[in-house]
């Protein structure tokens, strides 16, 4: 699926280089949607195909579809926040285990909303998207309660519905929004405000990699949460961080067309948490609780600490954005 | 034969004398705390498009303001944990007063005025005893230093007026801090933030706590509607990204009502209620979030969540006579109708947290 998605960028998007901020648009922007819709419509097929928990083409579609969103994500505004999409594809962090009582009850009850998805799209988030599916596929519990006919006929409503959610967003962006962020105007006023909000695009993907995705199961010295870690059913935790540093590298360096130091530095940042990452082993960051494996997860956080300076001090200010006055405010 | 003096004390004494109003200083709408492109920190007076009437410097970074209901006279505090209150004549921008609170305390950055003006109210961190104080000065004579008590919690931050009956209801955040540590937070795992109804004179009459799994979120700023509900906007201090209501509203005698609560687009808030004001009309509740950028819109009556709208380091937010003024870091005022935003003014400096209504 990734070759043809590659295949269709290409394909649509002119060779001639325009401003950098029309190339993060279609090189990046939109071909990310792209992905993931076609990777999300692969899911479904696949969970058509065979909706058993243990399906080995079921779990790589949905390994695929969850990286397509995980390298979409931090383009978080638009189309992915109409109706609240981006959450019915990703409800996490869900510290009150709203996922696995919402699917728990499903179960139980049998709802027999979910074989409608027009229904199943009003449920509540929590039962919807890639965490709650990684429930089914992953979890001791969850993949065996229940029947098994009702289990297949969930994890099909739930990879339907994230397909659904992926195509709406995908439509819109090349439907209306990639024009209104070419063409500042009505929705954004001027560049400056398409620069803002890809910049803080790029500074809150950093922020969720620091704060969530390792600062999460990190907690503190003394209370060290390793069951916090994203996805750590499916043993995506560390890969989601990997997915996240390479899709980030790009926009950083668009931002910074035109400044061959900034990208120097950005591009050696990136590279060091990177190395860090690679070097780790610890796929769930179980390493949390060891005194002596927790050090380099820290060392790791502490390169995208530096990341994210490196953006708010150098990126920021060549940008004209401000690092916000009442934002980096706390009262 | 009278003397000029005498004369005078006179009129004034029998109220001849046209005593100065807001009138006589352009009748602003708002007050706001603020940075100029230079660096420098101001307050100024604002009409309702969001045009700067007049401008105060300070001497370090303010915080909201406090208008006084009759003369002319605006109070800008300082952010915590500082040190200075300057009362400013709004119709020369002469200094009336620098207030400094007793040694051992530092302001809050809010304050709010007796109803008929006589008195100034300021929220105060007596830190040695890591207790939440109101400090009380004279109004009527020089700002001289009255008396205080305590605010009935840790961490008092904003204060108002009550609307149902004559008193205050304070928003204490919770959060003990000491200048000594700067800004660092040193009590989270026990903090127990609260709204405190006292009588002017001080007197505790009412507190409500919220149930102990948001033990963790601050209430720090407040809205009051005319028929004395009180609107607060909470700030998370547990962890990041958990769903948790950031607005409620609380009647006196009655349980609160957390606002849009399960709904995950308050997580675009990003834990940090900035501002929060009503709609004039009292039907809908605004809760910003310089952190996320966003004015979220909720209905007093149902809670639901009506509205968003982005705006760059949006925070302060105050009612305007078509639903809400907004402003921002960037230096723009926006008017929020029903019909949507609509940017008014934009200003060469960035408005700091708070647009205090005058009047």
């Amino acid at each position: 699926m990734r070759t043809l998605a590659l295949a269709l960028t290409f394909a649509a998007t002119p060779l001639a280089a325009a401003e950098p901020l029309d190339q993060i648009v279609d090189q990046q922007i939109l071909p990310a949607f792209q992905e993931l819709a076609a990777d999300s419509a692969a899911l479904a097929q696949a969970a058509q195909a065979d909706c058993t928990s243990g399906s080995e083409p079921l779990r790589a579609a949905y390994g695929e579809a969850f990286d397509a969103w995980i390298a979409a994500s931090h383009f978080r505004f638009g189309p992915t926040e109409t109706d609240s999409r981006a959450f019915a594809l990703a409800f996490w962090p869900d510290s009150r285990s709203k996922t696995p009582k919402a699917l728990g009850t499903l179960i139980r009850n049998e709802d027999p909303g979910i074989a409608d998805p027009a229904q199943f799209a009003t449920y509540s988030i929590a039962a919807r998207g890639f965490y709650a599916l990684e429930y089914l596929l992953y979890d001791p519990q969850l993949s065996a309660a229940g029947s098994g006919a009702y289990r297949c006929a969930l994890t099909r409503a739930i990879s339907t519905d994230i397909a659904a959610t992926a195509q709406a967003i995908q439509a819109d962006w090349e439907q209306s929004y990639a024009a209104e962020m070419r063409s500042p105007g009505n929705r954004y006023r001027s560049e400056a405000e398409v620069t803002q909000e890809l910049f803080k695009a790029l500074s809150t993907g950093l922020q969720v990699l620091d704060d969530m995705r390792l600062g999460r199961p990190l907690g503190t010295f003394e209370k060290p949460r390793p069951a916090r870690a994203e996805a750590r059913r499916s043993g995506r935790s560390l890969h989601h961080v990997l997915v996240s540093l390479n899709t980030l590298e790009p926009l950083a360096l668009a931002l910074a067309d035109g400044n061959a130091d900034l990208q120097a530095k950005i591009t050696a940042g990136f590279s060091k948490a990177r190395k860090k990452a690679e070097k780790l082993g610890d796929p769930v960051f179980a390493g949390v609780a060891d005194p002596a494996s927790r050090f380099r997860i820290e060392s790791l956080q502490q390169e995208i600490k530096d990341l994210r300076s490196l953006m708010n001090d150098d990126l920021a200010p060549a940008l004209g954005v401000g690092a916000g006055f009442n934002s980096l405010d706390g009262d | 034969m009278t003397s000029r003096r005498e004369f005078l004390t006179g009129l004034i004494a029998t109220g001849l004398v046209p005593q100065a109003t807001w009138a006589s200083a352009g009748s602003p709408a708002f007050l706001s705390a603020g940075k100029d492109a230079g660096g420098n920190f101001l307050l100024a007076g604002l009409t309702r498009s969001g045009e700067i009437l007049f401008r105060h410097p300070l001497p370090a970074r303010g915080h909201a303001a406090a208008a006084h209901p009759v003369r002319p006279e605006a109070v800008a505090f300082a952010r915590r944990p500082g040190r200075f209150a300057d009362v400013i004549d709004c119709r020369t921008g002469a200094a009336i007063a620098r207030l400094h609170p007793p040694n051992g305390h530092h302001f809050y950055g809010h304050g709010t005025f007796s109803p008929d003006g006589s008195r100034l109210f300021t929220t105060e961190n007596d830190y040695e005893n890591a207790r939440g104080v109101i400090g009380v000065w004279d109004a009527a004579k020089g700002y001289r230093r009255l008396t205080s008590f305590s605010s009935g919690g840790i961490g008092p931050h904003d204060m108002l007026l009550r609307r149902d009956v004559p008193g205050l209801v304070v928003a204490n955040g919770g959060i003990e801090t000491h200048p000594d540590s700067g800004r660092a937070k040193l009590n989270l795992p026990d903090m127990r933030p609260n709204l405190s109804y006292l009588s002017l004179g001080g007197t505790l009459q009412e507190q409500m706590e919220l149930p102990q799994e948001l033990h963790l979120n601050s209430i720090r700023h407040l809205a009051m509607r005319a028929d004395g509900t009180v609107g607060f906007a909470m700030q998370w201090q547990g962890d990041v990204g958990e769903l948790v209501p950031m607005v409620g509203l609380h009647r006196p005698g009655t349980p609160p009502r957390l606002m849009a609560d399960d709904d995950p687009r308050v997580l675009k808030l990003r834990g940090y209620g900035g501002s929060i004001a009503f709609s004039p009309d009292g039907t809908q509740v605004g809760v910003t979030s310089p952190r996320g950028g966003v004015l979220q819109l909720m209905d007093t009556e149902t809670g639901d969540l009506l509205q968003e709208h982005r705006m760059t380091d949006v925070c302060g937010l105050a009612p305007s006579a078509n639903g809400f003024t907004a402003s921002t870091g960037t230096g723009q005022v926006y008017e929020v109708a029903a019909t949507g935003k609509r940017p008014l003014h934009r200003a060469g400096l960035a408005w700091d947290n708070h647009l205090i209504q005058i009047g």
